[in-house]
């Protein structure tokens, strides 16, 4: 598999590591809303279809990637950097 | 000043070794920079970093992914990530130059001039030993002269530049040298390599 | 002469003989044969015995399918089993052993499994060896006393129990356009690509381009067909932009067009040349692929159709017309097809006797017709073989009046004699690599094959792959990929001519013959006819269960001759079509890999390994190192005599007397920079490093977000804007990766940069009464005394000419000092030190002195940090800052997080004087057979120079609520059990005057 990083181009697999579900939202810093905590640090949808993950690209320029993969046919649909994503965990 | 010991010992030994049947296809060599920096732009600061470093090490350094240059005096730069550049040249002096040219308002440099190891391979059979190692494409049309690539063999961290159309440097870890080096070594074997 | 050896013909180089042994006896061969041909020539029809029931095999096939003769290869001191005798070129020298038969082909005591046979069917093992439900032998223990007996018995070669000393390598290629398949489709496609300026590679799996153009006895505008396609293979090797890969598998299509191929570099010749390697793994990517894997030829299922001498009538074909090697004296043909009769044809002119045609079409075309009588033969239509006769080789062939209509066999059998029966059961497209890349394959009745589907990556489709059968089609069609490719439409411009015009290879939809004995389906596996009904009778009737219950499919041919038949079998029983039944999908590898293959470099020697700035001198000064992780780390520098336990004692107790001396540039280092940089630390830690100092140090704890510890350190604030940060050694990466995150995806809006500088840095601990002493004595440029340099003080001098950066931490509870140097300089300050060290008899130490330290002062590691624990239940509860949010602090308040139950640390002492064990469980009550349960574990444990006890740290339940309380260690692993004491696990100077000093 490979991953089209958007600085460095089409990389093989082996130079990234997945850094979990990137639809999470992390609450506020002083939240006291275990429920909310929870959700972040646990609960994952798991969807058979379309899904957004965290990669890095750690054997290469080391930025944290937005992977939109498909989960049943491994095909990548967009990948963007972390840092310019839209994501939850921006937030 | 105190000459820095080279992290390789004793099993990285000059001559020549390997398969001869073809001559020598690879000549590999420890490159004893007096300085290494990374130099590390704020958002938005990229260019501005890439200029300062240009000035300081007079070579023209474009600030864009994987681009890099070097100086007739063998001063290089190639970009390792985002608004990141490695910075070297044989000048001990060249660190402390790069740190006051770049001011906190641009970004930060970091001296990894012990902390780099620079090894050097070239010869005609260079991107088919290197294409045992790293999953990049090595065709001087995809990794033109000057370019610079972040990659990794297995755990070992490299970062190339392109310094010939046959001529390739490499930066790794020094704690890792030693066996990268074997491996680079071994890789090239059956085409014959000279350690100089 | 050989028997079976025509006088002319074939592409073997008769002029250059070669020796080789099978079963230590001696054969000759000639240059060009592979062992299977080889051995055919010497009129060897007995070559293997099958996987269950020992049945006599033969050569079956002429390639890569080949389902019988797996042999085992003996070369340079290495036993290298199932390699089918097809695929392997002789050499002189070469030794082969034939496989599972004992204690000989011929008289192979294994052969008993036959009168079995019938109670071994499908699901044997699964229904037998469950065992009973109750006694002593229940369940799986009942088939674990078994399997020994069974594995004995069945299988297949026998593996080495010796390290693989070949050489294997992994090479990296990229490419506009990948071809896989070498013969005249594979060709074009490449010549059209490479004309057309992309950069090609063309991997062929067997030591030639040309396929089927080899034996096909075609002209291609008058020249014979070999020799065309040896001068196009010719021009391509011309191009600088094409890399010819014969000898080359590519076994696995992944996703991004990336390709796994197998490269059998020096499998050929007797010796691999040093420095070389045996087999190379390529991983290709391509921008595009062409498939041109061409066709492989399918049995027809009858009784006895295993029976050495048994064959693929296209594989006679290929003997005779490349190797020059005749089947047999007297061969029948057995076919559904027209492809059989050029075959026959074939063995006529290379002089071989053709008994009879059977087919069991009840007509045939004139084309067929025509061929019939060239090869001597009138067909024996609407017939078929319903037997054969002769036991370890074939003698005769029963053939029968067939009704093609209902399958029903009628009528007397008449037994032909003959020694070889050449089948065809039609042609299947080699699918594997177009099914791996992501799509199903799709029936065609017509043709009664499965044809490539529509692609669901980027590859192009041409010659026999896509159905079309005949070199003309193979021409255009390779062309025309090789033109996609590269952007381009089609082409009009002529193509060679060919002669002579191809047949119709249309089979009639027969596969299977019903008669009475064996028939089997998957050749490798010994899977019958009547295992695949007997799956459907018991309800395995999904392809993928009938698969996995009789097995059939999933020997290392990977069902090659086999997975058509079986399906059409399967299809018959459950009264549905073919399509219907649906087909399994391939899987990678299409042809076995050797494990040496895949892991190439990353094992043996090559491994990464990490060295410190001062290995060597750890190693000429007779340290013992030890791995801890990747890095290499003195465990003791055990004198002569010495056991590691003396040693590690001696440096501890000289580190309490005088000073010690530590390597600790394994740790961790990361430059953090910015003006964001002590908000930054601030969010990570637990605790507060906004208020530190410039040119002072603090101890941090960092939590994982769920709140439990993740990792401890110090960090020293070197400027303002400028902080270096450590980590433990196992957790260096893991840190660094952490804190990325935290940048990249939760706070970037921080400026902040981060740089990995564990390698910049050589770092020695100074530690013991004497260590400022020793500094006082090398340091130059600043004072060290304890009003310069106090407790977590920063000072930047020099040591013997090399710059050096000191601040004062302690992990051992003495005084002590970090001295870190350029890594360069590492070796130089470390020697220098150890001259400043020599009037106080300073003394390196090792992991485990370092170890018995830490325990002392009760100080925690990975081993207390093991992603379990909580800073509470390490009691460091006092680094919880309660003015701000930090990474772990949403979470660390859970209540299962706070019990008082939960497992903290504590300290152990040794009550008996014997020595403690790391993992160790305590427990309240019981014996050494029958422990109690369970209240925690020993997480480290040494002798204490200071205490002269066996000490531990361990986790257990309630902690300090246990101190003075004694309770029982049990390690059965190490047959230990015996009372300890839970203490405090500050055993020594807990109020750390000796550090502070
Ligand atoms: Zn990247």
């Amino acid at each position: 598999m490979l991953i089209d990083c958007p600085h460095c181009g089409p990389r093989d697999l082996a130079e990234f590591s997945y850094q979990g579900d990137a639809t999470r939202t992390r609450p506020d810093p002083a939240s006291t809303d275990t429920k909310a905590w929870l959700d972040y640090v646990y609960n994952r949808p798991n969807p058979a279809g379309l899904h957004r993950e965290y990669w890095q690209h750690a054997g290469g320029c080391r930025a944290h990637l937005v992977v939109e993969r498909d989960t049943l046919t491994h095909e990548i649909r967009s990948v963007a950097f972390a840092r310019s994503a839209d994501s939850g965990d921006a937030a | 000043m105190v000459e820095r010991a080279s992290p390789l010992g004793g099993g990285f030994r000059p001559g020549s070794h390997g398969d001869f049947a073809d001559g020598n296809g690879v000549t590999i060599s420890e490159v004893l920079k007096g300085s290494i920096v990374e130099a590390n732009a704020w958002p938005g600061k990229e260019k501005a970093l890439a200029e300062s470093i240009s000035a300081t090490c007079r070579l023209t350094l474009p600030a864009l992914p994987g681009n890099g240059a070097a100086s007739r005096e063998g001063t290089c730069a190639f970009n390792i990530g985002p608004g990141r550049f490695l910075v070297s040249g044989m000048d001990e002096a060249l660190a402390g130059d790069i740190i006051a040219a770049i001011g906190d308002e641009t970004g930060t440099v970091t001296d990894l001039s012990h902390g780099r190891t620079v090894l050097s391979i070239e010869g005609p059979r260079v991107e088919w030993v290197l294409a045992k190692l790293f999953a990049l494409d090595f065709s001087l049309t995809a990794f033109p002269v000057h370019a610079g690539r972040a990659t990794a063999h297995h755990d070992v961290f490299v970062q190339i530049q392109r310094r010939g159309e046959k001529r390739f440097e490499f930066y790794v870890f020094r704690s890792f040298a030693r066996a990268f080096a074997k491996t680079l070594c071994r890789a090239a074997e059956d085409v014959g390599y000279t350690i100089r | 002469m050989s028997p079976r050896r025509t006088r002319t013909g074939g592409l073997i180089d008769r002029a250059r003989t070669i020796r080789f042994t099978f079963d230590g006896e001696s054969y000759t061969g000639h240059a060009g044969d592979t062992l299977a041909s080889a051995l055919l020539a010497n009129g060897v029809s007995l070559a293997g015995r099958s996987f269950k029931y020992h049945r006599p095999r033969g050569v079956f096939s002429a390639g890569i399918d080949e389902p019988n003769v797996l042999v085992t290869l003996l070369r340079e001191g290495v036993r290298e089993p199932n390699i089918p005798a097809t695929q392997i070129e002789i050499y002189d020298g070469l030794r082969a052993e034939s496989q599972n038969r004992f204690p000989s082909l011929a008289w192979d005591l294994g052969a008993v499994n036959q009168l079995g046979g019938r109670l071994i069917g499908a699901g044997f093992y699964y229904k037998t060896f469950m065992g009973p439900v109750i006694g002593p032998l229940k369940g799986t223990r009942f088939w674990m006393m078994c399997e020994h007996f069974i594995r004995c018995a069945a299988g297949l070669g026998r593996a080495d129990y010796e390290a693989d000393p070949s050489r294997y390598e992994r090479v990296n290629a990229f490419c506009d356009v990948l071809v896989v398949g070498g013969g005249i489709a594979g060709l074009m496609a490449a010549e059209a690509a490479a004309k057309a300026g992309k950069r090609v590679i063309l991997a062929e799996q067997e030591p030639q381009t040309g396929g089927f153009a080899r034996w096909s006895d075609e002209t291609l505008d008058g020249k014979p067909a070999h020799q065309w396609v040896a001068e196009l293979t010719e021009r391509l090797t011309r191009f600088d932009t094409v890399r010819l890969l014969p000898r080359t598998a590519v076994w696995g299509y992944y996703d991004g067009n990336t390709l796994a191929a197998l490269e059998r570099v020096h499998d050929h010749v007797a010796r691999t040349p040093k420095g070389h390697a045996r087999q190379r793994h390529w991983t290709i990517r391509a921008r595009d692929v062409v498939l041109a894997t061409g066709a492989l030829e399918r049995p027809i299922v009858f009784p006895g159709n295993d029976r050495p001498g048994v064959m693929l009538a296209g594989a006679t074909r290929r003997y005779a017309t490349e190797f020059g090697v005749l089947p047999g004296n007297r061969t029948i043909f057995f076919t559904n097809n027209d492809s059989a009769y050029e075959a026959a044809v074939a063995i006529k002119r290379a002089g071989g006797h053709i008994a009879a045609i059977v087919d069991v079409r009840p007509r045939i075309g004139d084309a067929a017709t025509a061929l019939a009588t060239e090869a001597g033969v009138v067909p024996l239509t609407g017939r078929a073989v319903a037997g054969t006769k002769g036991s370890r080789a074939l003698s005769g062939a029963l053939v029968q009046a067939f009704d093609a209509e209902t399958g029903r066999l009628s009528g007397e059998a008449r037994p032909l004699e003959c020694d070889s029966l050449a089948v065809s059961g039609g042609w299947q497209p080699v699918l594997h690599l177009a099914s791996q890349a992501g799509a199903k394959p799709v029936w065609d009745e017509d043709k009664q094959a499965f044809l490539p589907p529509e692609p669901a990556q980027r590859w192009t489709g041409a010659g026999a792959f896509l159905g079309k059968f005949s070199s003309a089609d193979a021409l255009a069609s390779g062309r025309d990929a090789g033109l996609k490719c590269a952007g381009k439409r089609p082409s009009r411009a002529r193509l060679p001519e060919i002669a002579p015009e191809a047949l119709n290879p249309a089979p009639a939809p027969v596969l299977e013959i019903r008669g009475r004995g064996k028939a089997f389906v998957d050749f490798q596996h010994d899977v019958t006819a009547d295992d695949v009904r007997l799956a459907h009778r018991e309800g395995f009737v999904s392809v993928e269960h009938l698969k996995r219950y009789t097995t059939l499919g999933m020997a290392t041919d990977q069902g090659k001759t086999s997975n058509v038949p079986g399906l059409a079998i399967m299809a018959a029983a459950r009264g549905i079509t073919i399509p219907e039944a649906g087909t399994t999908r391939f899987r990678p590898p299409y042809s076995p890999v050797a494990i040496g293959a895949l892991a190439a470099e990353r094992y043996g020697d090559l491994k990464p390994e990490r060295f410190t700035p001062m290995h060597d001198w750890h190693v000429e000064h007779g340290a013992e190192m030890t791995p801890a992780g990747l890095w290499h780390r003195p465990l003791v520098y055990a004198s002569a005599g010495e056991t590691v336990e003396q040693a590690y004692i001696r440096e501890a107790a000289a580190v309490r007397r005088s000073v010690g001396i530590v390597d600790v540039s394994t740790l961790g280092k990361i430059a953090v920079k910015g003006p964001d940089a002590a908000t930054f630390l601030d969010r990570v830690y637990t605790n507060t490093f906004s208020t530190l100092k410039v040119g002072k140090a603090r101890y941090g704890l960092m939590l994982r977000e769920d709140g439990i510890a993740f990792d401890d350190g110090t960090t020293w604030r070197l400027g303002e804007t400028d902080f270096l940060m450590t980590t433990t050694t196992a957790n260096a990466g893991a840190v660094m990766q952490h804190l990325e995150y935290c940048l990249d995806v939760l706070w970037p809006d921080l400026r902040v940069h981060l740089t990995s500088v564990t390698d910049q840095w050589a770092g020695a601990a100074i530690a013991g009464p004497q260590a400022r002493a020793v500094l006082e004595r090398c340091v130059t440029g600043t004072k060290v005394d304890n009003e310069t340099l106090p407790f977590m003080g920063i000072v930047h001098g020099q040591i013997d000419g090399a710059l050096v950066m000191i601040c004062r931490l302690s992990f051992s509870g003495e005084r002590a000092y970090e001295v870190y140097c350029g890594a360069g300089h590492g070796q130089h300050v470390w020697e220098a030190l150890m001259e400043a060290g020599e009037p106080f008899d300073i003394t390196p130490y090792g992991m485990e002195a370092l170890g018995a330290l830490r325990i002392e002062k009760g100080h925690v590691t990975g081993a207390e940090i093991d992603g379990r624990t909580t800073a509470r239940d390490l009691y460091l509860d006092w680094m919880l800052s309660k003015k701000k949010p930090f990474i772990g602090s949403g979470l660390m308040d859970r209540p299962a997080l706070i019990d008082r139950n939960r497992l903290r640390l504590v300290g152990i002492v040794s009550l008996d004087g014997q020595k403690l064990g790391g993992g160790a469980h305590l427990v309240e009550r019981g014996s050494s057979d029958e422990p109690g349960e369970s209240i925690g574990h020993v997480t480290a444990y040494c002798y204490s120079p200071a205490l002269q006890k066996y000490i531990g740290l361990a986790l257990v339940r309630g902690g300090k609520a246990r101190h003075g309380t004694r309770v029982l260690l049990s390690d059965p692993l190490r047959r230990r059990f015996g009372q300890v004491e839970v203490v405090s696990h500050h055993f020594f100077d807990p109020d750390g005057e000796r550090m502070h000093g």
